[in-house]
């Protein structure tokens, strides 16, 4: 075998497409046999490069050879039906003292293949991220309707919570009249509705004067004030929620069908506010502090806020109170009892304005 | 929750084997391949890469009313249907996936066929 014949052979066999091409006219003059494979229409004489690359720039080849450097670019083929891509190089060569460019093709499409995979890949794992993302958002959402920003940061962190004493905390019940008989003797989803509707106004207030909702049960309200950020105005604080939930349900009753018409009990007090359960969180608060609210709220007349002498002193001076006598009160002993009838002055101004604002 | 298939065959590092080999056959199939013969190379890899991570529990899915939308109106008949299912239990078998596992993923792709058969 002699050497151009072996030459030859190794030609036509190897893996890269080549070609030779005139370097003035840029014809194709000869392409090995996987060069026709990828280029059947280069086969026959007279094939320009463009018919080949279609974005060959014949101006921006020649001066990367004046440059001394090659001409590279990407090709795309279809063989069958598979999309092929060729690395093209074209480098500037002598035969024979006769300039001539040489155009090699290296089929790149198995990294493109790679290439688009992990593109794919990334899109896909980052949607799914994203969509986790949403997902811890909406729980951390549900959570923080459950328990105080900082409970729910101490629980993050450390996986358990530790029960907190707060010894200047007011806390607000609410509890509305006759709500049973409402409910069954009337379209209960229209009842639960309004509820639904007085709650959030309720939420409104509370969120107003820097009292929080603790929880619902049935048609009871529990907001709290001082719990777990502590404030010097706790007490106040509950105490304007209470006339601002008073005037919003009378301002309501006016405008609507059905009456609703509740009892407040009021308190301030030690409580401790806690993480209850594993499986199933709550945040609760408990102690002597929460017993009396509820207790003052039971000795309600209808839409009457009730207080006792342990909260007395903290609110007197700025809201108008009634003094209602000692009663004895079911765990507690002799407490002195108070109605609160109303804010003072400035309060009065304020809160109304507030009421106004608030839908009915 | 359990492990996913697609996890337990070592994630997306391998499981890409598996998207390369079968689009392979896919394409050098006579029955199926000219469904996808005006679909560039990036358009069928990334319908590849999805499919297998969706059919092994990888990070994509696919409701039931997302795939007769994405497959309306490709006019896919059951022979082409019943390429794809070999086809790809052939790639799996190739990968020597437990035999379970491939049932599994088989059985899987079987149970949306009437979402995705149309023809």
């Amino acid at each position: 075998m002699n050497l151009e014949r072996f030459n030859r052979m190794l030609l036509e066999s190897a893996g890269v497409g080549l070609a030779i091409l005139d370097p003035d006219s840029l014809e194709i003059l000869f392409g090995n046999r996987r060069f026709i494979e990828w280029f059947p229409g280069a086969a026959g004489a007279g094939t320009h490069l463009r018919d080949v690359i279609e974005d060959a720039d014949a101006e921006k080849m020649e001066a990367r050879f004046a440059s001394g450097r090659t001409y590279t670019t990407e090709a795309k083929v279809k063989v069958k039906r598979r999309e092929v891509t060729l690395a093209t190089t074209i480098s500037k060569s002598e035969h024979k003292d006769m300039p001539a460019l040489i155009m090699e093709c290296q089929n790149i499409s198995k990294i493109k293949e790679l290439e688009y995979m992990i593109e794919s890949y990334s899109k896909m794992v980052e949607k799914q991220n994203r969509s986790l993302q949403a997902g811890k958002e909406r729980v951390e959402k549900l959570l923080l309707n459950i328990m105080p920003k900082s409970v729910y940061e101490e629980l993050k962190t450390f996986g358990v919570t530790t029960p907190q004493r707060y010894d200047d905390a007011s806390v607000l019940m609410v509890d509305f009249v006759g709500f049973t008989d409402m409910a069954i003797s009337q379209d209960p989803a229209g009842i639960i509705s309004e509820l639904n509707d007085i709650f959030t106004a309720f939420d409104r207030i509370a969120e107003q004067f820097g009292c929080e909702r603790l929880k619902t049960i049935g048609d009871a309200y529990m907001a709290v004030s001082g719990i777990p950020e502590p404030t010097p105005d706790h007490a106040v604080n509950i105490a304007k929620l209470a006339v601002l939930m008073l005037r919003y349900l009378r301002r309501r009753n006016e405008a609507h069908r059905q009456e609703w018409l509740c009892r407040i009990g009021i308190n301030s007090g030690p409580v401790i506010g806690s993480i209850v359960g594993v499986q199933k969180y709550v945040y609760d608060i408990f102690g002597p502090g929460v017993n009396l609210a509820s207790r003052m709220e039971e000795l309600s007349d209808p839409m009457q806020i009730t207080l006792c002498e342990d909260m007395y002193p903290l609110i007197r001076n700025e809201f108008e109170l009634t003094d209602l006598g000692v009663i004895n009160v079911k765990g507690f002993g002799e407490k002195r009892i108070y109605s609160l009838d109303g804010g003072r002055g400035v309060l009065t101004l304020r809160s109304q304005g507030l009421a106004d604002a608030l839908p009915f | 929750m359990a492990i996913s298939i697609f996890n337990r065959y070592g994630g997306f590092a391998n499981v890409s084997k598996i998207v390369m080999e079968f689009y392979d056959l896919v394409l050098d199939s006579d029955i199926v391949g000219d469904y996808f013969l005006d679909v560039d190379m990036a358009g069928l890899i990334d319908h590849q890469t999805k499919f297998i991570a969706s059919i092994m529990g990888g990070p994509a899915s696919y409701t039931d009313e997302a795939l007769e939308r994405i497959h309306a109106h490709l006019d896919i008949t059951e022979t082409a249907f019943d390429e794809i299912v070999s086809l790809l239990r052939m790639t799996l078998e190739d990968f020597e996936m437990d035999p379970a596992d491939v049932d599994q993923v088989i059985d899987g792709m079987r149970a949306r066929q009437r979402y995705i058969v149309n023809a």
